[in-house]
């Protein structure tokens, strides 16, 4: 059987770089595997596949809930069924670029909080590091385990039409995603059954047990209390931490579970108060202690801080990591690379211009229509402004913000990311993506997960692939 | 165990036996509503299960089965009870088998599924039951052959067997109400006969005492027989041991709680049949209830608000 209509009509955007397709439209190779598939699978199979990874994710809860009149509605993030496939040779780029950076930032935190070489020595200005939001003073000085701040990064890269990976954020605090990197494996061995083994696709069911051990050697305690702490059943990666939780065999806390007592932390049980060790948390800077950060919050642990700064709980990732994602401080990442370790950069970044300064401004304010402007403490895709699409109304009230506060705006080139073919409508078509990979640091070095979360933006010819903005994901196969 | 935790996991369980119960009696009162509606009224049921500012009231099968399956209203319609359920185990996933977690959760999107709502005007409201009993017979069997006898499933039994307790209680004293409006003792045996069958004892009451309905019997079977798994006693011997398994595992502290059970299951079972009835059977019902209530809140406030 030989599937002629689902390969139909494929319209390679312009200007922009294909996973599957080469430039004269040949199939590059390592999308072979995954096209001797589906040439030989009918629509109807393929539509079946479709449902039954729904269905999946159904069934298994793999779910968040929207509220609408008092109803909840469960909804599943849209998967896709046709896998993102990398070369060995890409992925090697990736995983050493990824760790080259990882290193270079955890030593930017390390001497932000400590000897402020960096700044001294003319590397970056000082006020930009004291006026960042999510600068912690109440990190300054204080000791980390093995000086590791960055236990768990999830880096988003893009490709661009020149065919090379850039980093478009670094990812420092809390990124989440990572339980669909697993579970969207998980369907792709149900949806194509022997073809992963077959081809030797790198597996990723080793990240639970990976970070786990990363958590456990934080602590001096031969068997640490582990757990994980989440805002609540209604966070929206509420079920990535359950899912985590479950797959390390941690307990998986709230805020209330926890109390400070004599500069320790222990959780409630029912045999009285048990010490906790090491805390992944999966709350953010300023809602972990009421005591010294957002007094209302009742996602924290008042105390903890004071614990943390004793060395008598682990706090992963470290308080205070963000100063090093701020969207303002990338463009200092491949200084800080050459800076710190003396090379060059692997990974390109992003041409991005700083609006604080009026020749940047300027520049930006000429070319806007191939700009999107950013707030440099923003993320989830909201507040920004695609030139692009905008029009002359909203460019210039957009500008007129701008220039309120121009220190907490960057502009970036209009981006071409790299397009993947997506089973849309039972044909494939092309579709922007970006890739989420997962970095775990610890004393011996960082592991990264071989793949990561490759996410789509669904519309047609949309750049946003966040899943509070119609993104889905697909699964993300390494060649060996 | 983290309290609230076991919190969740009590709850979980006490949800589940809830729906199971309430659907059990939906079943029988709709078999017996067949024969004699004036005798089976809906409106007990409804007033059982439903706040006391509740207006609704229907002597409609259909509508009385969807207000109490359905309607969000409701706090104790099924859809809530189950939504609630999942809830719990939802963040207790760690602790349970992943099976019963897609058990739970299946048995949640059965029942959210758009068309199921209108199907039950359309299907024998027997076979709409059962398909949703049928979902707390796989919530069972899960919990038998997918989890570990450790805490997580000691503090379940505790749950379905405090539900449990209470539920036999409830629908004991909702037919004594009716018992007591009338003298006719065929329509008095027809109410301890649907009694038996709302708790599932029925078969066994006529392998052991044949086609003869004695109240006294009856009563004996329902509160003190020590084989019976839903009799009282069976019941609280079973929260007995669970209690002192958590202590003798280290999970619980030893208390009082453990020595307000001893005493209410030796108060049951050496209860006679004479003493129940010289009380009055629905003092002695009031008695019990209130006995786990302060069990139920002992529990609670002892391990899971005062653990500092």
């Amino acid at each position: 059987m030989n599937n002629k209509h689902l390969f139909s009509s494929y319209d390679l955007l312009p200007n922009t770089w294909d996973e599957m397709y080469s430039i004269d439209s040949d199939i590059r190779s390592q999308y072979d595997i995954i096209n001797e598939y589906l040439r030989s699978t009918s629509p109807e199979i393929l539509f079946k596949k479709e449902e039954l990874s729904k269905q999946l994710f159904m069934n298994q809860g793999v779910t968040f809930t929207v509220y609408n009149n008092n109803e909840g509605i469960e909804k599943i993030f849209p998967f896709d069924i046709v896998p993102r496939i990398l070369t060995a040779f890409e992925w090697e780029k990736i995983d050493k670029g990824i760790k080259q950076r990882i290193k270079a930032l955890n030593l930017f935190i390390k001497d932000i909080y400590h000897d402020q070489f960096i700044i001294n020595d003319g590397i970056i200005p000082a006020e930009l590091i004291y006026s960042c939001p999510n600068f912690l003073r109440q990190m300054k000085g204080v000791k980390v385990p093995h000086d590791i701040y960055v236990h768990i990064a999830g880096v988003d890269l893009i490709r661009n039409n020149d065919g090379e990976f850039y980093v478009l954020e670094d990812n420092l605090r809390t990124p989440s995603g990572v339980s669909y990197m697993l579970e969207n494996r998980e369907i792709s061995k149900r949806i194509f059954p022997g073809v992963l083994s077959k081809n030797q696709i790198r597996p990723v069911a080793n990240y639970p047990n990976l970070l786990y051990n990363k958590l456990k050697e934080l602590s001096d305690q031969n068997d640490p209390n582990i757990v994980l702490l989440t805002p609540g059943i209604y966070n929206s990666a509420y079920y990535e931490h359950t899912t985590l939780a479950r797959l390390m065999g941690i307990e998986l806390v709230e805020g209330s579970d926890l109390v400070v007592k004599d500069h320790f932390v222990f959780m409630k049980t029912t045999n009285g108060l048990k010490r906790v060790d090491v805390i992944y948390r999966r709350v953010d800077d300023e809602f972990l202690d009421p005591l010294e950060f957002n007094a209302s919050s009742t996602l924290g642990v008042a105390g903890i801080m004071a614990a943390y700064r004793k060395g008598n709980v682990n706090i992963v990732n470290a308080p205070g990591t963000g100063i090093a994602d701020d969207k303002a401080i990338y463009i200092y990442v491949p200084d800080m690379i050459k800076y710190y370790l003396e090379e060059d950069p692997i990974l390109k970044n992003i041409e991005t211009y700083q609006l604080g300064k009026p020749d940047e401004y300027d520049h930006v304010a000429k070319h806007i229509k191939d700009m999107v402007i950013k707030k440099t403490d923003g993320s989830g895709g909201y507040g920004m402004l695609m030139g692009h699409e905008a029009s002359d109304e909203e460019i210039k009230d957009y500008l007129e913000n701008v220039r309120k506060n121009p220190d907490n705006f960057i502009a970036q080139p209009i981006l071409r990311l790299s397009t993947a073919p997506c089973c849309i409508d039972g044909k494939l078509s092309p579709r922007c993506i970006d890739l989420r990979p997962f970095a775990l640091s610890g004393k011996d070095g960082i592991d990264i997960t071989p793949g990561g979360l490759t996410r789509v933006a669904l519309k047609k010819g949309s750049l946003v692939v966040n899943s509070s903005q119609g993104g889905g994901s697909k699964d993300t196969w390494v060649i060996q | 165990m983290l309290s609230r935790v076991a919190n969740n996991l009590i709850w979980l369980d006490r949800y589940m036996e809830r729906g199971n119960g309430i659907l059990s009696l939906l079943k029988v009162n709709f078999y017996a509503n067949q024969d004699s509606p004036e005798l089976f009224s809906w409106s007990p049921i409804i007033k059982n299960y439903t706040r006391a500012d509740n207006t609704f009231y229907t002597e409609d099968a259909i509508e009385c089965i969807d207000f109490m399956v359905f309607n969000i209203n409701n706090p104790n319609s099924i859809l809530n009870i189950v939504t609630k359920a999942r809830e719990n185990a939802r963040s207790v996933q760690e602790h349970i088998s992943k099976e019963l977690w897609l058990c739970i959760n299946s048995y949640y999107l059965f029942l959210t599924k758009k068309d199921l709502r209108e199907k039950l005007k359309e299907e024998d409201p027997l076979v709409f039951l059962d398909n949703l009993l049928d979902f707390h017979l796989k919530f069972y069997g899960n919990i038998e052959i997918t989890l570990e006898r450790g805490p997580a499933y000691f503090f379940m039994t505790i749950g379905k067997y405090l539900e449990r307790v209470l539920q036999i209680s409830d629908f004991t004293a909702m037919k004594l109400i009716e018992i007591a409006k009338t003298s006719d003792s065929l329509e008095q045996s027809f109410y301890w006969k649907n009694l038996l069958l709302s708790i599932g004892g029925y078969q066994l009451y006529l392998k052991k005492h044949k086609s003869s309905f004695k109240e006294d019997h009856i009563i004996t079977m329902i509160f003190q027989d020590t084989l019976f798994p839903r009799s009282v006693y069976y019941c609280i011997n079973k929260l007995n041991r669970h209690v002192n398994l958590l202590i003798e595992t280290g999970e619980l502290e030893k208390n009082n709680i453990e020595f307000l059970l001893g005493k209410l299951e030796s108060t049951i079972k050496y209860t006679t049949i004479d003493s129940i009835n010289d009380q009055g059977l629905d003092n002695f019902i009031k008695g019990i209830k209130e006995d786990i209530k302060n069990i139920s809140f002992s529990i609670n406030t002892v391990y899971f608000s005062n653990v500092n």
